[in-house]
Parts: C-alpha cells; sequence; structure tokens
C-alpha cells in the first residue's frame, strides 16, 4: 500500500496501455482499433502530465504580484512620463514577481509536449478513419474476419 | 496508511477513465462506443485540469471530446454502425489479452524506480524546466509559460507539429478523394438508405447554432489573442473556429457550408497557416537573426527587445491558429461526404 499510493497515477497509466494495446491487437473491428490507439495515446499522455504535476502547485502562468500591482496603481496617476506606450502597459516585467517561485507552478515542458501531440494525435486519428472508411467501400465491412474472407474469395 | 499525497477526486476519477476506457471498446455499437470515448476524454480534462494542466485540459476538451467524437460519428454515418464481430475469436482475444499483461508486468516491473506522484524535485521538474518559469516574464513579457514554451523556445518543434497536421490532411485527401464526375467505379451511393428521420430539417437545431457560432468564433479568436495570459493559444482556439463551422455543417448541410468555404480555399487557407508560421521564421533570418529567434524582429515591431518576441509569439500563433481551423474543416468534410465533397452529414 504504501508503495501503491504515491504512485497510483502510473498504474492507472499502465492499465489503460494495456487496454488501448490489447483492443489493437484483439478487436476485429476497424473503428474499435481506432478507438483503442487514441487510448493508449491518452494512457501515455496521462504519464507525461501527472510527472510534471507538483504538490500544492498552481497552473503554469505567472500572476501579478499583488503588492506591486497596488504600488502601480497609486503611483499611477502622479507618474509624468510613463515608461511604456499604453498599449503594452498590460504585461511590465516589475509586475510580476521576479524570478517567480518555481515550486508554485507546475511543470510546463511536460505539458507543452503533450498539447501538441493532443492535436497531432486526432489528426493521426483522422488518417486511421480515412483508411478504414476506405476498406469499408471496398469490402462493405469493418470486421477483419469478413474483410480477409472477401479477399481470399 | 501512508499520507494521501493526491486528493480523493484525482484517484476516483482515474478509476472512472480506466471503466469509461474498457466500457468505449466493449460496446457493440459504434455510435455508442464513441460517445462514451467523447465521455472518456471529457473525464480525462477534469483530471488534468486537477494537475494543473489547463492548457492540455482546455485542447482535449476541443479536441478529445469534441473535433475526434466528430470525426468517428462521420465516419459511422457513411458506413455500419454495428461492430458484432463475425467470429467470437476468442482464443485469439486470450492470447493477446496474455501479451498486452505481459506488457503491463514489465511497465509495472519499473514502478520502484520513479519519483512519487507530485515529487517537486523529481528528475523531470527539477533540471530544464526551471529555467522556463523563471525567465518567461524576463525574456518574452508572457505570463503564461506553456505559450512561451510553445512558441518561442520550442518554436522549432510546433512548427513541425503544425506541418504534421498539414501532412495528415494531404494524407487524408489522397486517400478519400474521389473524383465523382471521373469515378468509373461502380461505388455505391454515399448512403444506401437514407435516414428516417433527416436531423437536419430540425428548426430549433439550426435556429440555435445560427445564434451560436458568431459566439463561438469570437470567443475562439479571444483565445487566439488571450493566449498569452490565459490558457489558449493558436491549437485551441484553431479546434474551437474549426468546430464552429463544422457546427454549421452539421446543423445545417455540407453544401451549405461548401457555398463558401470551397474545398480550393479549406486547402489552401491549410496551407497558408503552415506558411505564416515558417515565413516569420525567414522574416526572422532577413532581419540578421537565426531562424524563429524574435528578437531580430525588434525594429519592425513596437515595444522593447522583449516585446519583439511578444508579438513574434502572437504571429506565429495565428499561423496555428488557421492551420488547424482548416484543416479540422477539411477533414470533417472528406470523412462526412465520403471522399466527394458533394452531400453528407
Amino acid at each position: 500500500m504504501e508503495e501503491i499510493v504515491p504512485k497510483f497515477n502510473y498504474i492507472v497509466v499502465v492499465i489503460l496501455m494495456m487496454t488501448g494495446l490489447w483492443s489493437m491487437l484483439a478487436q476485429s473491428n476497424l473503428i474499435k482499433k481506432c478507438i483503442g490507439m487514441a487510448i493508449f495515446q491518452t494512457g501515455i499522455i496521462l504519464f507525461f502530465i501527472s510527472i510534471g504535476a507538483k504538490d500544492n502547485a498552481s497552473i503554469p502562468i505567472v500572476a501579478k504580484e499583488p503588492v506591486n500591482q497596488a504600488l502601480g496603481q497609486a503611483h499611477a496617476p502622479e507618474g509624468s512620463q510613463p515608461q511604456a506606450k499604453p498599449e503594452l502597459a498590460a504585461a511590465k516585467a516589475k509586475d510580476y514577481p521576479n524570478p517567480p517561485d518555481v515550486n508554485k507552478l507546475t511543470n510546463p515542458l511536460t505539458q507543452i509536449l503533450m498539447l501538441t501531440a493532443i492535436v497531432v494525435g486526432v489528426a493521426t486519428l483522422g488518417v486511421g478513419l480515412a483508411l478504414a472508411q476506405k476498406v469499408y467501400q471496398q469490402h462493405n465491412s469493418f470486421d477483419e474476419d469478413e474483410i480477409l474472407e472477401n479477399q481470399t474469395k | 496508511m501512508p499520507e494521501l499525497p493526491i486528493w480523493q477526486f484525482d484517484t476516483l476519477f482515474l478509476i472512472a477513465v480506466v471503466l469509461f476506457g474498457i466500457t468505449a471498446l466493449a460496446m457493440q455499437n459504434l455510435m455508442s462506443a464513441a460517445i462514451v470515448f467523447g465521455a472518456y476524454s471529457f473525464l480525462m480534462c477534469l483530471i488534468w485540469t486537477g494537475m494543473g494542466a489547463v492548457d492540455v485540459a482546455f485542447t482535449e476538451a476541443a479536441v478529445g471530446a469534441g473535433v475526434s467524437t466528430v470525426f468517428i460519428v462521420a465516419t459511422i454515418y457513411n458506413t455500419g454502425v454495428s461492430a458484432k464481430p463475425k467470429h467470437p475469436r476468442v482464443g485469439f482475444k486470450l492470447f493477446a489479452g496474455v501479451i498486452a499483461v505481459a506488457t503491463g508486468a514489465l511497465l509495472l516491473s519499473a514502478l520502484p524506480d520513479f519519483p512519487a506522484w507530485g515529487d517537486p524535485q523529481s528528475p523531470v521538474n527539477a533540471t530544464v524546466a526551471p529555467y522556463y518559469i523563471e525567465n518567461t516574464i524576463e525574456d518574452a513579457r508572457v505570463p503564461n509559460i506553456v505559450t512561451t514554451v510553445l512558441a518561442d523556445y520550442r518554436g522549432f518543434d510546433t512548427l513541425l507539429e503544425t506541418a504534421v497536421v498539414f501532412i495528415a490532411c494531404i494524407a487524408i485527401y489522397s486517400i478519400l478523394r474521389v473524383d465523382s464526375a471521373k469515378a468509373t467505379v461502380d461505388e455505391p451511393d454515399i448512403i444506401a438508405s437514407p435516414p428516417a428521420y433527416d436531423p437536419t430539417d430540425s428548426l430549433i437545431i439550426r435556429q440555435a447554432s445560427r445564434i451560436m457560432v458568431p459566439f463561438m468564433q469570437i470567443f475562439a479568436l479571444y483565445v487566439i489573442a488571450h493566449g498569452h495570459y490565459s490558457p489558449g493559444g493558436g491549437f485551441q482556439g484553431g479546434v474551437i473556429l474549426g468546430a464552429s463551422v463544422i457546427l454549421l455543417c452539421i446543423s445545417f448541410d455540407l453544401k451549405f457550408v461548401l457555398r463558401q468555404w470551397t474545398e480550393k480555399k479549406i486547402m489552401l487557407l491549410t496551407a497558408l497557416g503552415v506558411l505564416i508560421y515558417a515565413a516569420v521564421g525567414v522574416a526572422c533570418m532577413f532581419m540578421g537573426g537565426d531562424y524563429l529567434n524574435y528578437n531580430a524582429l525588434d525594429p519592425v515591431l513596437p515595444g522593447d527587445m522583449a516585446y519583439a518576441r511578444y508579438y513574434g509569439i502572437l504571429l506565429v500563433e495565428i499561423g496555428v491558429g488557421v492551420t488547424v481551423m482548416f484543416s479540422m474543416i477539411g477533414i470533417y468534410m472528406i470523412l462526412a461526404s465520403n471522399g466527394r465533397f458533394k452531400r453528407g452529414l
């Protein structure tokens, strides 16, 4: 139990990957194979996201420092020369903590890798579905066994 | 009992997600399988939000739960719904199960070597990632670190991922596209028997989507433009823009949308997005910098050096958004119309 509880996420990842792998191997329906591939993929994404998670950490967006923000507002009316153009005033570097507390923000790197992986994943799912549809046009079936029988006929 | 490093809700969702995944695969009806798979994706989204990955959850909600479900439904619409296997293949299924379990056991045997869930000092959290967190404001003035890493620090990666989406779109065209004028094969019509109830007839759905679509598109533009400060960016905004047009295809008719967005336009605009991204990189080279080093664009963009990167990120996000939007529309249309671009779901 002491081994399992802190590492429960990895166990779920492995179960999802096993489910996806089994489905890609054993299911005879081509669409089910595609869904299995997507489940395998979400398993991998879950792995990356959960290794990037940190205890008591917030989302990876740097928040403005409340103290500086209040000071900035108080000084704004009397400030004779704004140091940036008005449209750029939203993200001045001095409003933000420097440097931000690394332990309070989750890991952004694993997230961006997986963000692009999801979009590429849907594109590859589309390719898989297109192939399945083409096979259906030829054989009028998604079932592997039927397709094989059609071919040997 | 050790202290729980995770909250119970996460554990609950993780168990539910496994159940949903298995249910989606066990369904005998492909339409139900697609819907359960959509629910599975939404649960995944909740889990990722709980782990602090809001951008990923946003993408999964738009892509995994939204567009991929629609793709599966569009495929099923032109083909068959039943997933009843002709032969049960019990022996083979058991054999595949043994292989899957063996693979799982092999993976689980590495379990003691992994860092605990949520450990801030684990190798993945303590090596390169802190650099991004500490320098995003200094380098690019972008508070959303995911956006900075996506479009700036790892800009090459994202450029090629966008290219992959474009190439996948071309691949689907070359697999399925049929010129119906030249088609000599005696292929059956798109739908053998039209459905008894035509969903495009519903006045309520048509009027509701007529009202919803402009708001969806404005929201998507906001997601792209505000990706520097909040979860969002080119991928999410592009998918939502694509989904708004797909909604029109579903609620009205494919023909209705094709009057505006012809096949040629969609294909050209898909390529245009990748081109915008690549052109920003080439522009950096012309200004005397490295490829995709936005600092070189400083003379032509407003603000100081960091703002050059800020606006460079915005430009490439627009490119990503255009490619993703039109590739999603194109893939949907070709799947739904069985490659003929005439009529469909």
